[in-house]
């Protein structure tokens, strides 16, 4: 049984049936839920067999590693699969319950299950050109979505979006060109063992900067995140709340993968700019995010902001700091997608966006004050929700490498971040103001049913953090070790492959 | 890599670049397709010197051949270049209907 296709498969089919299958209808919705129940079943099932030590590797077409793309499934893609079917899963439903069947573009599902599909082609795949094709295929269905539906106003917003991920995407290609010419490969273990003989040769510092441009135009660091926080805002809140879920971890996963996978691990130029990106877009990101006025803007800039947490994780490069980075990163997508989805609740309760036209929300809605309360404080980082365990293990890896000014950002930004959370709080559920709130209908009643459940999920992280420290621990020693990786990848194709060898 | 291909990727990017830059929805678009040939050329350099060497097509098994593997990368990527191009085209055609003008700076003049 091939697993590590199915997550590329499955969303593939859905999105091709729904491509002929056109007329939005119950049945169309029934099938499109069950499809993304099955993808989180599989990711599901491929967690428990990577934790159990089980590495997958599926060679396409049977050919040598030199020559042919490799799908690689281990512990960390394994938990990024699952992360990414859950958060699918969850904005599925919750755009089933928001919008009319009449008023439903038929186009937004199969558009969605193409980004899905591209999404998990970048976490299984075991190949330097295979991740660029996957990164488009992702780029393009985001580009689609992006302006689905938009008006006279949101498209401006999709043009400097479109301009700054073509131009990642063309340093991207240069960067897969100088590898092969560089290393004689694209496969991600045969890089790490001729990068490994290299070592700290320029060439391999060139490219590591190179990266750090590419997946940090994707990722949202410091100089290059102009594309997200007046694009995301225009989005749809499903749709929002998958894009801000989804694809800056991307860029994260990718950065995990490159450097501590394929890379070699003395490169301290690269990883000490990484971390001082990533201290700059803690702090600035978040001081945009307290000038925001609303719901969306604000939560479009704390994306960037908690991503300069993982990030400086990563830069710090220590087991125990990328432990805390897989950590981190389980505990933001599932946060902020459901703060996107919590704000959609709250727009459609208000009529509005703007936290100056909005309130009264915990007089007649308290229980999704409550769920709101749970996850501002936990992006926050209040013990014992699950924000404060990712922080404070990257603060703990940050006095043991003695970067006080880091570590002091990283503290700084904590603060403002709850000032801005505190900001919505009082601007849509707790200030006194006359804004109406309208009840009428039973959708809101199903849009906070999901939002609850991912946060349950979410308080389970929080509280069950010992167990999800142990999976990010493991994660992060299998993303590190390179030979075992390269042992597994390679020796599977030895005694398997029937393709020519040059 | 040859000398000549490098110093023309990096005319090539330099008036991508610039391009990008202006203020006409033509230039912008004409801008980003000199870019994706500009990192197109940059993998097929890596093919290494043709001198001597045959295309990648066995005819003579015995001669040499230059290397097959980065013209494929690079058809996937004139593919993906061709198809993020005809959604930008759109894209600017559609600001063009919105805002009844082709001019980047006056477009993004008022906003924040």
């Amino acid at each position: 049984m091939n697993w590590p296709v199915l997550p590329i498969l499955l969303p593939l089919l859905t999105a091709v049936v729904t491509l002929f299958w056109w007329r939005p209808g119950v049945a169309r919705r029934w099938f499109v839920a069950a499809a993304a129940a099955a993808q989180l079943a599989v990711a599901a099932w491929l967690v428990s067999r990577t934790f159990a030590g089980h590495t997958f590797v599926l060679g396409l077409g049977a050919w040598p590693a030199k020559l042919g793309i490799v799908l690689v499934v281990d512990l960390l893609s394994a938990i990024m699969l699952s992360l990414s079917t859950l958060i699918a899963l969850a904005t599925v439903l919750y755009g089933h319950a928001e919008t009319a069947l009449r008023v439903e573009h038929p186009l937004r599902t199969p558009l969605t299950q193409f980004l899905i599909m591209g999404i998990n082609l970048t976490f299984c795949t075991g190949d330097l050109f295979n991740l660029f094709v996957a990164f488009e295929v992702m780029l393009i269905a985001s580009y689609a979505l992006l302006t689905l539906e938009a008006d006279d106003w949101d498209i401006q917003h999709a043009f400097p979006y479109v301009a700054i991920n073509l131009f990642g995407s063309a340093l991207f290609l240069c960067a897969c060109g100088l590898s092969y010419m560089t290393f004689g490969t694209l496969n991600f273990a045969e890089i790490a063992m001729r990068a490994g003989v290299l070592g700290d040769d320029i060439r391999v510092q060139l490219l590591a900067l190179l990266f750090i441009a590419v997946f940090g135009i994707k990722a949202g660091l410091f100089p290059l995140y102009y594309w997200l926080p007046n694009s995301y805002p225009t989005l749809p809140h499903p749709t929002a709340a998958l894009f801000a879920g989804m694809l800056t971890k991307v860029g994260v996963y990718v950065l995990l993968r490159v450097f501590a996978t394929v890379l070699p691990h003395d490169l301290t130029f690269a990883h000490t700019l990484l971390a001082w990106m990533a201290g700059a877009t803690m702090l600035l990101a978040v001081i945009g995010a307290i000038s925001r006025n609303f719901i969306r803007g604000i939560l479009s800039f704390h994306i960037l902001s908690q991503i300069g947490y993982m990030v400086l994780a990563i830069g710090f490069f220590t087991p125990l700091s990328l432990a805390a980075c897989i950590l981190y990163v389980v505990h933001h997508i599932v946060v902020k997608a459901s703060l996107f989805l919590i704000g959609g609740v709250a727009m459609r309760l208000n009529r509005t966006d703007n936290l100056d036209r909005m309130g009264n929300l915990w007089k007649h809605t308290p229980w999704l004050g409550v769920l709101f309360l749970f996850q501002a404080l936990s992006l926050a980082g209040l013990p014992p929700l699950s924000g404060f365990w990712g922080k404070y293990l990257i603060v703990v890896v940050g006095v043991e490498q003695h970067q006080y000014w880091l570590v002091g950002a990283s503290l700084l930004a904590s603060i403002l971040t709850l000032f801005s959370m505190l900001k919505i709080w009082n601007g849509a559920f707790w200030a006194p103001s006359d804004a109406p709130v309208e009840k009428a209908g039973r959708r809101w009643q199903g849009m906070t049913a999901v939002v609850a459940g991912l946060t349950c999920i979410s308080l389970a992280i929080g509280l069950g953090a010992e167990a999800v420290v142990q999976i990010a621990t493991q994660a992060a020693e299998h993303v590190l070790d390179q030979q075992g990786y390269a042992q597994t990848v390679l020796s599977y194709l030895g005694t398997n492959a029937g393709g020519a060898l040059p | 890599m040859q000398l000549e291909t490098a110093l023309l990727v990096g005319v090539m990017f330099t008036v991508a670049t610039y391009l990008v830059l202006q203020h006409s929805f033509v230039r912008i678009l004409f801008g980003f397709l000199i870019l994706t040939n500009a990192a197109n050329l940059v993998v097929l350099a890596m093919s290494g010197r043709p001198d001597g060497k045959h295309a990648p097509v066995v005819l003579d098994p015995s001669a040499p051949m230059v290397d097959p593997l980065p013209q494929a990368l690079i058809l996937t990527a004139i593919v993906i270049g061709f198809g993020v191009a005809a959604y930008l085209v759109f894209l600017l055609y559609r600001l063009f209907l919105d805002q009844k003008t082709t001019n980047a700076a006056e477009l993004y003049q008022e906003a924040e």
